[in-house]
């Protein structure tokens, strides 16, 4: 049997090589788009892993502050636990390199004389300099490579407002204890990190030894109650696990969005399958005949489909890499500035990738092709050597089909009305159902749609009606484009309306003429503060009417969530126009938040912990957990866990008095912000600022936007080009079952060309009701996107807008592509010669 | 030379001057389906061409309508050479000149009996009114104008052959190839298609050249021709 197999597989690959082949690609698109987005989600983890592994080493615990630095006091009281081996300060502070617009370094103050494993280059580093001298620390040989950088060399950068010289004392590699840690760390004395950067007496965070007779999380639950609410203190597990569901709903959009590539992909392996066993009928019949057994058939047809859905595998693994490789660096940036996260720097593939891929690469395509390759078995030998034509088959079934696609979407619908909406998950369930219904109702829409065409001459009429014929072949090829295009339309019109409320909604807020931070302030910037002196320089300056101040940083509301705590003027004449509100009186919540103490509560914090105006938002504060009155809940599109906006003073007050981070300045009336940028720049050529106006802060906010979304278009691209593989595939699969009806057209007249233009016609038909299908599907499926998806994971109001101008240039570019997809099938079947009509054909 | 009937005027509809075939076969060789053949038709004949199973006759039928070209000889239709004639050409020649009755029928199952009989127009690009007017009128003489909407698959084996025979009249050939019309239909349905075949030629003046394998059918022809591996006899 095995030596049959062999045979029959080498002799049917070779009579079907291009609908082989484009199999093939169909499986290894698949696997590409779903393991390139495995790659980097798991590199984006690995990325915070890796940087954590670097610097805290062999740490058991770490103690981490609800708010952003802790005092050194508590370390003795670290210290004294009985169940502590070692415990060292880390003091963390993000700076930015005069001189390159977007270059960020992570500085770890460390003290030295902990038990660290640091892996200086060429032995230990010499720690009187580290100590003694100023601004002595240690780059990774990476990034001293990339820059041009050797010890000795002097490197200036800033610390919010502040300029300090580094000098690069020695080479740390971190790659060897992580291979992807940031090459962007860098190493220094913990007390010159203080004293150079920031704050003295204050530390990120401390690394915890545990003896090896204490059981870890003993000690961890010891700790926290020891140290207060103030104080969390989390295991290594813990820390990646956090990250891990920071980044939770962004990993499992883009799973989804992938998943729907390799849902198309499976399209064109049960329907290559499908076609090549209606030709093989024949065989197996005799086979059957000769006494194999219905196992042996399925068998023998799975065994034939692994290997093709190996070689997609073979294929799809670089593909997936090579994807991943190209969108790091827009996926990392727009982890780095919605998350605040270690930006991905260096790609792994662990093996378990690759498992990954031969399972849903060798997995899927049999999936595909188990209804086919069941059906075939299970006939018996008089029924497959009789003539006999599964295309009437889906057509008496597509009614039924149907039905069953109506009645899915309608229990889905009636589940997620009822009882399904509480569950986080519901949007998937919802859009898994559709996109699921459309391929259902596609057999009696092709077949109504090509039932209406009248023939009238020999051309895109006659073809279209053909389509109606051969339900079996262009169902599927129908459906896949529709499932393809579904997602290209849902995905454009949640991102065309998505940027559309946005800008509006940054043109409604943003109202200042000039906008200030520190360059550090992009990056982990809650240490980023602009000098008081250059603040007040600012209020003097000709023209400027009104400063906004604003103090930011990451804290924590009670349940853990990890928010943004911001601080401004709310007295500020006219602010009200900085939010808009969901809930509440402008007025009453302005006066509220003003001078009573209460606080405004972004959208995405309030949905996902169900408070509203008049409630109590608990936030971690300098004395624990406190709660604040919400005056108004605001429209926010923050994706770290929602937003709580205070009065400076509240923020003072709670927790202690501090510089702030950015201000937005008001020009008088006709002042031109950007001339008194360039005043400021001249006036102030030492600070580092980023001085933005109004008109670029708003295009920098979209470019950040589309940089988020930038992965999608390729999940998009791809899934797009598997249904194109599927025109082709497709209209190739036609050309071969219609031979002998294409070598009667020639026999009475047909000419190459207007076969030719026949199959091009096809093409556009499938094309055209591809896109139809696609348009209504991708309609329902923005919905869900926006309503219920969006909702749930990032709780955004977004207001549904039409992206004509996108969705048309994609119609036609679709349009564009069945047509070229068509060419080469369409060539190929104006080649058939009218000699082909055999007797007993069509 | 075996002799051919001579009607009409003086240039033969159909001519076939020393014409061999050979086929390629797996192997090595060849085979040699028609072996210098000589023949012609004249307008308003009708032929019947008789002989075995790979005597030939369907290689005669495909060299007559130009779908294939012979490896030897000359065959012309109306005079012209199809040997020198581009592929474009023959196909051409064969849609405006040409039809043909298949035993199989080869009606496309996705159209009605209308839609049928009218592609052959569609391809040439005819008037659509004028085409299915014609339609019309050949269904009406074979008796299925009342189904002419009807799918084709409802139909019986004598009617889709009659249905045939409307698409292979509805543009005029000048000459009509059948290959075994009734080779798939019972005795009674095959005496009816034969009877309509033959009373639809003598109305529009259109030269038959048929191949049978039934004796009865082919004393119907004004001559008969046998096929004998590949050589014709009178």
């Amino acid at each position: 049997m095995l030596r049959y197999l062999l045979s029959s597989a080498a002799s049917h690959f070779r009579a079907g090589r291009s609908l082989f082949l484009l199999t093939v690609l169909g499986v290894a698109l698949g696997v590409a788009s779903v393991l390139s987005i495995q790659i980097i989600n798991r590199n984006a983890v690995a990325a915070f892993e890796g940087s954590m592994q670097a610097v805290s080493g062999d740490a058991d615990l770490t103690v981490l502050g609800r708010n952003p630095t802790l005092p050194e006091s508590i370390y003795p009281r670290l210290l004294a636990h009985e169940g502590v081996a070692a415990a060292w300060p880390l003091y963390r502070v993000t700076v930015a390199v005069a001189g390159y617009e977007q270059l960020f370094l992570d500085v770890i103050g460390l003290d030295f004389f902990a038990p660290v494993q640091v892996p200086f280059q060429g032995g230990d580093a010499d720690l009187e300099g580290a100590l003694g001298e100023p601004g002595w620390a240690a780059f990774t040989p990476v990034l001293a490579k990339q820059m041009g950088w050797s010890v000795g060399d002097s490197v200036r950068v800033f610390s919010g407002s502040d300029a300090v010289w580094l000098r690069v004392g020695a080479l740390v590699d971190f790659q060897q204890i992580s291979p992807v840690a940031s090459p962007k760390m860098v190493v220094m004395d913990i007390a010159q990190a203080q004293h150079l950067l920031g704050r003295r007496g204050q530390v990120q965070q401390f690394d915890v030894v545990v003896r090896d007779d204490w059981p870890v999380e003993r000690v961890r639950d010891e700790l926290e109650w020891q140290l207060g609410a103030g104080v969390q203190v989390v295991t290594p597990e813990q820390r990646r696990r956090q990250t891990e569901g920071l980044l939770a709903a962004f990993r499992l959009n883009l799973t989804a969005l992938s998943l729907i590539s390799l849902f198309v992909g499976l399209f064109l392996v049960y329907s290559s399958t499908q076609a090549s066993l209606v030709r093989r009928r024949s065989e197996f019949g005799l086979l059957r005949s000769l006494g194999a057994t219905r196992g042996q058939v399925f068998g023998l047809i799975a065994i034939e489909v692994a290997i093709l859905g190996s070689l997609g595998v073979m294929l799809g693994v670089p593909l997936g890499y090579w994807g991943a490789e190209t969108n790091i660096a827009v996926v990392s940036t727009a982890l780095t500035n919605l998350y605040l996260l270690d930006e991905i720097s260096a790609l792994e593939l662990p093996a378990s990738l690759f498992g990954l891929a031969a399972l849903i690469g060798v997995g899927g395509a049999l999936a595909g092709a188990a209804i086919p390759a069941l059906d075939m078995s299970r006939r018996d030998p008089r029924s497959l050597l009789a003539a006999f034509t599964l295309h009437e088959r889906i057509s008496s079934l597509a009614n039924r089909l149907a039905l069953g696609g109506a009645a899915l979407l309608a229990a889905t619908g009636a589940w997620y009305f009822t009882t399904g909406h509480t569950w986080q998950h519901a949007g998937f369930v919802l859009g898994f159902s559709l996109l699921v219904t459309l391929p259902l109702l596609t057999p009696v829409v092709v077949r109504t749609a090509t039932g209406w065409v009248r023939v009238r001459s020999f051309g895109p009429g006659f073809g279209l009606r053909n389509l109606g014929a051969r339900l079996q072949i262009t169902a599927f090829a129908v459906a896949a484009l529709g499932v393809a295009v579904s997602m290209l339309v849902g995905i454009t019109m949640l991102v065309g309306s998505f940027r559309d409320t946005l800008e509006v909604w940054i043109a409604n807020t943003v109202q200042a003429d000039i906008y200030v931070s520190p360059a550090s302030w992009r990056g982990r910037g809650d240490e980023a503060f602009l000098d008081v002196e250059l603040v007040a320089a600012l209020a003097r300056h000709p023209g400027v009417r009104a400063l906004d101040r604003l103090r930011g940083f990451v804290g924590h509301t009670q349940g853990d969530d990890r928010i943004t705590l911001a601080g401004i003027d709310m007295g500020l004449p006219g602010g009200e126009t900085r939010f808009e509100l969901l809930q509440g009186d402008v007025s009453a919540a302005y006066e509220a938040v003003h001078r009573g103490g209460g606080v405004l509560v972004g959208e995405t914090l309030a949905r996902k912990q169900n408070l509203w105006t008049g409630d109590q938002v608990v936030v971690y504060t300098a004395a624990g957990p406190t709660s604040f009155p919400i005056a108004g809940v605001y429209y926010d599109y923050n994706a770290q866990g929602g937003a709580v906006f205070m009065d400076l003073s509240t923020m003072d007050r709670h927790w202690g008095p501090s510089d702030i981070n950015s201000v937005a300045v008001y020009l008088e009336p006709g002042i031109d912000a950007d001339g008194v940028i360039d005043q400021l720049r001249a006036e102030l050529p030492l600070a580092a600022l980023e001085m933005r106006s109004n008109r670029r802060l708003r295009q920098e906010a979209m470019e950040i936007f589309d940089q988020t979304f930038a992965i999608t278009r390729l999940l998009q691209l791809i899934g797009l080009l598997i249904a194109v593989c599927g025109i082709t595939l497709m209209l190739l699969v036609l050309g071969r079952e219609q031979l002998p009806e294409l070598a009667l057209y020639r026999s009475i007249g047909a000419t190459r060309r207007q076969i030719f233009g026949l199959f091009v016609g096809k093409g556009l038909g499938m094309g055209l009701m591809g896109l139809t299908m696609g348009a209504v599907g991708g309609t329902a499926l923005a919905m869900v996107l926006i309503f219920v998806i969006n909702r749930a994971y990032f709780g955004w109001t977004i207001q549904v807008h039409w992206p004509w101008v996108a969705l048309a240039e994609q119609g036609l570019t679709i349009l564009a592509a069945t047509v070229i997809a068509s060419l080469y099938p369409a060539a190929k079947a104006s080649r058939t010669a009218a000699a082909e009509l055999r007797r007993e054909d069509v | 030379m075996s002799a051919a009937a001579v009607f009409g005027d003086d240039t033969p509809v159909l001519s076939f001057d020393r014409v061999s075939m050979s086929y390629e076969t797996s192997g090595s060789g060849s085979r040699e389906a028609l072996r210098e053949v000589s023949m012609s038709v004249r307008q308003g004949g009708k032929i019947a061409v008789v002989g075995r199973s790979g005597s030939g006759k369907s290689t005669m039928l495909h060299l007559a309508a130009g779908i294939d070209v012979p490896t030897a000889g000359r065959v012309a239709i109306d005079g012209r050479d199809l040997r020198l004639m581009g592929e474009r050409e023959r196909t051409l020649l064969r849609r405006d000149r040409v039809g043909l009755i298949f035993q199989f029928f080869h009606l496309l199952p996705h159209l009605s009996l209308r839609e049928n009989v009218i592609v052959p127009a569609l391809i040439a690009g005819d008037r659509a009114g004028q085409a299915e007017a014609r339609a019309v009128e050949l269904l009406e003489q074979v008796d299925l104008a009342d189904r002419m909407r009807d799918p084709v698959q409802n139909l019986s084996g004598g009617e889709m052959q009659r249905v045939a025979i409307c698409r292979a009249l509805l543009r005029r050939p000048r000459l009509l190839l059948a290959d075994e019309p009734t080779g798939n239909l019972d005795d009674a349905n095959g005496r009816r298609v034969m009877d309509l075949l033959f009373d639809l030629v003598a109305a529009e003046a259109t030269t038959l050249l048929f191949v049978t394998h039934s004796r009865e059918f082919a004393t119907l022809a004004d001559e008969v021709w046998e096929l004998h591996s590949g050589q014709l006899a009178t």
